[in-house]
């Protein structure tokens, strides 16, 4: 029993310690990004659109298949129960309502802390265990500047930008199998969604990704700073990034989703 | 000019409550080569971490000229890291960078110069190191003793007032070894720059060094120049510079009595 509280306070002390480290980082991010930004040279250096092509465009492929599949199986499963009671006609709204505002934000996330989170951890973890970022700090070069920043500003340009397509191939995924296999109007089915489909959804799902973006950077830099030991710490960091940043995401898409709708 | 570098006193640093180091006291002279020695955790790369301002101690202070490092914050601590250079034991290039392209990271980050010029200077300090042919390489294409010199010139791309080398021999063939060593020598000979090398090659130290330092268990055991060291009475610094299993040093690392730690309750 003794045991079992010295866990709980010792896994509540690192959360404390970590959830303080990360605000710290963020805090530094922040202002290393101003002075990235404000410093043409820097900004030149600092390759950004690489990091955005490196970040988004090459995620395309896989956010896109994973989204035009959730459309098509949202729209499925709903159906089951509006053939019963011969609603179809409400079957566009609904899915666009539902992608716009929960699942384009949540999925595209999710997806993208595996890809892209994990690979920051990895680099920037690899990075300190061979003293790379050790050795940046000698030659008074700020490692946040130099290795956090393009990754932040990358992703806080590719998230709400992957989602916003995601949403739409979502859509589109749900429009070719409710026009073809359920025999819905393809004119009702614009019609359908425009009327019912709202600014502040679209809107509230960009808010979302671009803290799901922070979420991200955060957790995944953070987690490759903080590795102190050899590969198998890399290994370690990696898979806790992972973790954590999806479990940060769902809870605060929770929380904003009642904060927006509640 | 005053002739002392850096000066650390009373330095005290523990990991999780063991003693690395335990009130060490350190001096590099201006324009002189100076060797910290001591067996395999002894202190020393922790010693040369406190001195380039990467660890703080828990006591003491490090005077490089006259402010002391040790209580400047990370942002105060850059114009001091502006005057050093640092060799890394493994080179600590950046793996996505070139060759050329390390080199330059220093002086473009901190100068305003025109590209071409930098172009100059990174051939220049190529130069210096003997592989002005591989500046487009990638680090992971080198050879482990390729790789350190040209962190070496990366070290020196700023032109430091003092070069820290962590270990600039271990694991390299005796002729790249003796190679590196010559480097040293020249730096200091030829660029007048404060050199500080942690080592555990006696040979190399005794036949460059103006003052050897040897750590034992934290603490300085013995100072002096090659010659002094050689001809020391202490039993623990002649069996450290011989090289002998027997002797005064023992390779228990443990404090406890063997028997004692062996009794089961």
């Amino acid at each position: 029993m003794k045991n079992l509280f010295g866990y709980i306070g010792r896994v509540f002390i690192t959360f404390l310690q970590d959830l303080s480290g990360l605000f710290y980082l963020f805090q530094e991010t922040v202002e290393q990004s101003f002075v990235l930004l404000s410093d043409r040279k820097k900004r030149s250096q600092a390759r950004l659109l690489e990091y955005v092509d490196e970040i988004g465009v090459r995620s395309l492929p896989l956010v896109l298949t994973v989204s035009s599949l959730f459309g098509i199986a949202l729209t499925v499963l709903i159906s089951f129960q509006l053939k019963e009671i011969g609603g179809y006609s409400y079957i566009p709204g609904f899915v666009a309502v539902a992608i716009f505002r929960e699942m384009a934000p949540l999925i595209t996330a999710v997806i993208i802390a595996g890809r892209v989170g994990a690979a920051f951890t990895a680099r920037i973890g690899t990075m300190k265990v061979s003293e790379e970022i050790l050795a940046l700090e000698t030659m008074a070069i700020n490692p946040v500047r130099f290795l956090v920043v393009q990754r932040f500003i990358g992703l806080l340009l590719s998230l709400p930008a992957l989602t916003m397509l995601a949403g739409f191939t979502a859509l589109f995924g749900s429009f070719l199998f409710g026009s073809t296999r359920l025999g819905i109007q393809p004119d009702t089915y614009v019609r359908e969604t425009l009327d019912v489909l709202m600014f502040k959804d679209v809107y509230s799902g960009m808010i979302k990704a671009s803290v799901f973006a922070v979420v991200i950077a955060m957790i995944g830099c953070y987690r490759g700073l903080v590795i102190d030991g050899g590969a198998e710490e890399v290994g370690r960091s990696t898979m806790l990034a992972v973790v954590s940043s999806t479990l940060a995401i769902i809870v605060l898409d929770t929380v904003m989703t009642a904060a927006f709708y509640g | 000019m005053r002739a002392l570098m850096i000066k650390a006193q009373g330095i005290k640093k523990a990991y999780n409550g063991r003693a690395v180091l335990n009130g060490t006291d350190f001096v590099a002279e201006r324009k002189k080569i100076t060797y910290i020695l001591g067996t395999s955790g002894g202190g020393k790369s922790t010693l040369l971490k406190i001195l380039i301002g990467a660890l703080k101690p828990d006591a003491g202070e490090v005077f490089f000229g006259e402010s002391d490092i040790t209580k400047l914050s990370e942002r105060d601590l850059d114009p001091f890291r502006k005057k050093i250079g640092m060799l890394f034991q493994h080179g600590a290039l950046l793996n996505s960078f070139t060759v050329g392209e390390n080199i330059a990271l220093p002086i473009r980050e901190h100068t305003a110069l025109d590209d071409m010029i930098i172009k100059i200077m990174v051939k220049m300090k190529l130069e210096l190191v003997g592989l002005r042919d591989f500046e487009n390489l990638q680090p992971g294409r080198l050879s482990g003793g390729m790789r350190k010199r040209v962190a070496l010139a990366r070290a020196l791309a700023l032109d430091p007032e003092v070069v820290f080398f962590d270990e600039p021999t271990s694991g390299l063939d005796p002729i790249v070894a003796a190679v590196i060593t010559k480097l040293i020598a020249d730096l200091n000979r030829l660029l007048g720059i404060t050199c500080v090398v942690v080592t555990h090659t006696v040979e190399e130290a005794m036949r460059i060094a103006d003052k050897i330092i040897i750590l034992y268990r934290g603490k300085v055991l013995a100072e002096g120049t090659p010659r002094e060291i050689r001809e020391s009475a202490s039993p623990l610094v002649q069996q450290f510079i011989t090289g002998s299993p027997d002797g005064p040093i023992s390779f228990h690392a443990s404090s406890k009595d063997f028997r004692e730690d062996l009794m089961v309750e």
